[in-house]
C-alpha cells in the first residue's frame, strides 16, 4: 500500500486500488424508487439529526391521540349507555388529518427546495432519471408519508372500536363501507395537499417562504370563499335567538348545521311567522375554500353528498368539488413536470 | 479498442434569449475518443458544458450525433446516464448530510441496490481519501473534501465514462496537484475520463489525449504526446556563444535571452547539417534538443490542426 502526498486539508489517500461493480444496475424504475425512498428518508428525518426526526413522529403521535382516547373512553364506558354515543367518526378523523397540514407544509418544501437551493438537480439527473420521475418520486413520497400518517390513527380507532365492542363480527359486519371509505379518502387527502405543497414548493429555494406560502394560500383562499359565500349565499339570519337542533326533528332538513331561530315580538311571544330555520350560507364559491376541497371530497365518499359549510345544499355540489379537487392536483403537477421540464429527454 | 465516445458533426444553437443574441455552444464537432484520460480544454463558454450536457442527454443538439460507450444518446437518453459519472463545477452537495450519506443516496439513484450503494459508497470515498471524514457532514468540509466528495459520487456506480467539469477549480495548489493525481490514478485503474479545464497546465501533466475546443469549434484533437512532439524547433546550447551560432546558420535562426539558439528544422536529417555549423564554427556543443510544443501554444494556433 502506498501513500499518496496530501495537504492538510484532508485525509491521506492510501493506495488500495479500485474495485469495478460486478453486480447488475437497475434502469429508471431503480432510480425513481431510489429517489422516492431517500425522500421519504428526509421526511420523516430518518438518517437525520434528532432534532429533524422529532417533528414529524410528534406530528404522528398528535394526530393518534384522539383515536386513542376514543378508544380509552369506549373501553371504559363499554357497559353503560354512554357506549352508544359515537364520539368521533371515521369521515370526522379524516378532517383531523387536516392537522398535519403543517407537516405538509413544512416537509414538502424540505425535500424540494434543498435540491435547487443546493443546486443539486444536475447531480440527481446525471442519474437515469427524469423531470417526470422526479416529480413522482417526490410528490408520491410526501403522498405516501401524509396516507401513513392519516390512515395509521383511523387503523387505531378501527381495531380498538373492533376489540372493545361487544361483537367484534357485528362491528365488522355494521363497519364494512369505512374498509373502502377510510382509505379512498385518505388517498384522497394525501394526493391533494402532496401534490399542492410540492408545487408551491417548487416555486422556492427557500423553505419557509414556500410553507408560508401554502398556509398563506390555503387560509385565504378559504376567508375568500367564506366571504363570497356569506355576500351571495343564503342569508345568514341573525337577531332573536338561535338553537342549535337536530334538523331531523324539524322534519327532516337535509342540511348539517341548521339552526332554528325566531324574533321575539313586543308581547314577548312570537308569532308563527317569526319563526325561521337558517343554515350557513352556501353559494358556488364554497368549492374556492382550497382547505376544505379534500374535505367536500371525502364527504362524497362517506356521505354521497357534500355536507361541509358553504357549499353544502348547493346544486351540483359533488361535481364541483370533484372539478376543483381536479383542477388542483393535475394544475399542481402539471405547474411541477413544467418545472423540471427541462430535464425531460 | 472500441472508441469510447463518437462525435459527428454536432451542432447545438441555443435562441436569443430578451437582448442576448442567439449562440452557436457547438459547431459542427467532430471527434473520436479513445478510452483513457482525456483533457477536454477550451476557455470559458467554448461549449464545455453544452457538450457535456449533450453526452449525458440533458440537451438534444440541433445536429449530429453523439455515442458513447456504443449507446446512441439521441436514441437512449436516459439509458447513456447509467453509464457515465459526473462532477460538476460548482457546489452541489446537501451540507447538512454526511458524504457517506450523500454518496450512497447518489449510487442508489444511479441503480445500485441499497447494500451495495453503501459498500461502494465507502469504498469510494476510501479512494479519493475521505475515509475518516465520511461520517462527517458536509457542511464541515474544506474545499478540496468536497471536491473529493463530488469525485467519490461521480465513481459510485463504477461508470464507463466520468465526466469532470473543472475538477480543481477553487483549489489552492496542493489540492489541485492532489486532485489531479486523483485523476491521474482513475486512469491507472482503467476509468476512462473526460475532464473539462481551461487550465492547459492540467491537461499536459495528467491526460493522455487532448481535445481542443474554442466557440464550439474543433482546435485540436489528438494524443498528448504526439501534438507535443510537432513543434519542429530544435534548441541548441553552445555555451553563451549563440550570437555566432546564428550568424553561421542564418536568419532562420533565433538567439534566445539565455544564450542558445532556436532554429526550426524539417526533419532529423537537417540536425546533421546544425551539428556541422557547430563544428565549423569552432564552438562547444553543449546541449542539442528538440523543443516540445505546449499546449498554449498549440491552443493559440501554433501549430493547431
Amino acid at each position: 500500500m502506498t501513500t499518496v502526498p496530501t495537504s492538510g486539508s484532508g485525509g491521506a489517500v492510501y493506495d488500495r486500488g479500485y474495485r469495478p461493480y460486478a453486480g447488475e444496475l437497475g434502469g429508471r424504475s431503480a432510480a425513481r424508487f431510489a429517489l422516492y425512498r431517500a425522500s421519504i428518508r428526509r421526511a420523516v428525518g430518518l438518517r437525520r439529526s434528532w432534532r429533524q426526526k422529532f417533528f414529524p413522529w410528534l406530528l404522528l403521535a398528535v394526530a393518534s391521540v384522539p383515536a386513542i382516547v376514543w378508544v380509552g373512553v369506549a373501553y371504559i364506558t363499554r357497559n353503560t349507555p354512554a357506549q352508544a354515543v359515537e364520539i368521533i367518526t371515521y369521515r370526522e378523523y379524516l378532517g383531523v388529518s387536516t392537522a398535519l397540514l403543517v407537516f405538509v407544509g413544512l416537509a414538502a418544501p424540505d425535500v424540494l427546495c434543498p435540491d435547487r437551493r443546493n443546486r443539486a438537480l444536475p447531480l440527481i439527473f446525471s442519474r437515469p432519471l427524469t423531470g417526470t420521475d422526479y416529480v413522482i418520486a417526490k410528490v408520491g413520497a410526501i403522498g405516501s408519508v401524509v396516507f401513513l400518517f392519516s390512515f395509521l390513527p383511523q387503523v387505531v380507532l378501527y381495531v380498538g372500536q373492533l376489540l372493545v365492542s361487544d361483537s367484534a363480527l357485528d362491528y365488522f359486519r355494521d363497519n364494512l363501507d369505512v374498509l373502502w371509505q377510510v382509505p379512498l379518502g385518505t388517498v384522497a387527502f394525501a394526493l391533494y395537499f402532496s401534490a399542492l405543497s410540492c408545487a408551491i414548493a417548487s416555486l422556492t429555494t427557500r423553505r419557509l417562504i414556500a410553507a408560508a406560502s401554502l398556509l398563506i394560500l390555503l387560509l385565504g383562499s378559504s376567508a375568500l370563499a367564506a366571504g363570497l359565500s356569506e355576500s351571495t349565499g343564503a342569508p345568514a339570519q341573525s337577531g332573536g335567538f338561535e338553537v342549535e337542533i337536530d334538523p331531523e326533528q324539524l322534519g327532516g332538513a337535509e342540511t348539517d348545521g341548521a339552526t332554528v331561530g325566531g324574533r321575539i315580538g313586543p308581547d314577548g311571544t312570537i308569532s308563527p311567522a317569526d319563526v325561521f330555520i337558517f343554515v350557513e350560507p352556501s353559494s358556488p364559491w364554497g368549492a374556492a375554500n382550497l382547505l376544505a376541497v379534500p374535505l367536500h371530497v371525502r364527504d362524497l365518499i362517506f356521505e354521497g353528498k357534500v355536507v361541509e359549510p358553504y357549499l353544502a345544499g348547493v346544486d351540483w355540489a359533488g361535481p364541483l368539488a370533484i372539478g376543483v379537487y381536479s383542477l388542483v392536483v393535475l394544475g399542481s403537477l402539471g405547474l411541477l413536470v413544467w418545472r423540471y421540464r427541462w430535464l425531460e429527454p | 479498442m472500441a472508441p469510447l465516445a463518437e462525435i459527428r458533426d454536432l451542432t447545438k444553437t441555443y435562441p436569443a434569449k430578451g437582448s442576448e443574441p442567439r449562440v452557436r455552444a457547438i459547431d459542427d464537432l467532430t471527434v473520436t475518443l479513445e478510452p483513457g484520460l482525456i483533457g477536454l480544454v477550451g476557455a470559458n463558454g467554448a461549449g464545455k458544458s453544452t457538450l457535456f450536457r449533450i453526452l449525458l442527454g440533458l440537451t438534444r443538439p440541433d445536429a449530429g450525433s453523439v455515442h458513447v460507450a456504443g449507446v446512441d444518446v439521441a436514441h437512449d437518453p436516459v439509458g447513456v446516464r447509467s453509464r457515465l459519472g459526473f462532477m460538476p463545477e460548482h457546489d452541489c452537495l446537501p451540507t447538512d448530510q454526511t458524504a457517506a450519506d450523500v454518496v450512497a443516496t447518489l449510487g442508489e439513484l444511479a441503480g445500485l441496490p441499497v447494500h451495495d450503494a453503501r459498500q461502494r459508497a465507502s469504498d469510494v470515498l476510501d479512494l479519493v481519501g475521505l475515509d475518516e471524514a465520511r461520517f462527517r457532514p458536509i457542511e464541515g468540509f474544506s474545499t478540496g473534501m468536497r471536491q473529493r466528495t463530488k469525485l467519490a459520487q461521480a465513481l459510485v456506480a463504477d461508470p464507463e465514462l466520468v465526466l469532470l467539469d473543472e475538477p480543481t477549480a477553487g483549489l489552492d495548489p496542493a489540492g489541485r496537484h492532489e486532485m489531479l493525481e486523483l485523476v491521474a490514478r482513475l486512469g491507472r485503474f482503467g476509468i476512462s475520463v473526460l475532464m473539462a479545464t481551461h487550465l492547459l497546465d492540467d491537461v499536459q501533466s495528467t491526460c493522455d489525449q487532448v481535445v481542443m475546443i474554442d466557440g464550439g469549434r474543433l482546435v485540436g484533437a489528438g494524443r498528448t504526446d504526439d501534438l507535443l512532439e510537432t513543434s519542429g524547433v530544435v534548441r541548441v546550447d553552445v555555451g553563451g556563444h549563440g550570437e555566432q551560432l546564428v550568424a553561421a546558420l542564418g536568419p532562420d535562426a533565433t538567439l534566445l535571452p539565455d544564450g542558445s539558439v532556436e532554429l526550426p528544422v524539417a526533419d532529423d536529417s537537417a540536425l546533421d547539417a546544425v551539428v556541422a555549423a557547430v563544428v565549423d564554427a569552432g564552438l562547444p556543443l553543449h546541449a542539442l534538443s528538440s523543443r516540445r510544443a505546449s499546449l498554449d501554444g498549440l491552443f493559440l494556433g501554433d501549430g493547431a490542426r
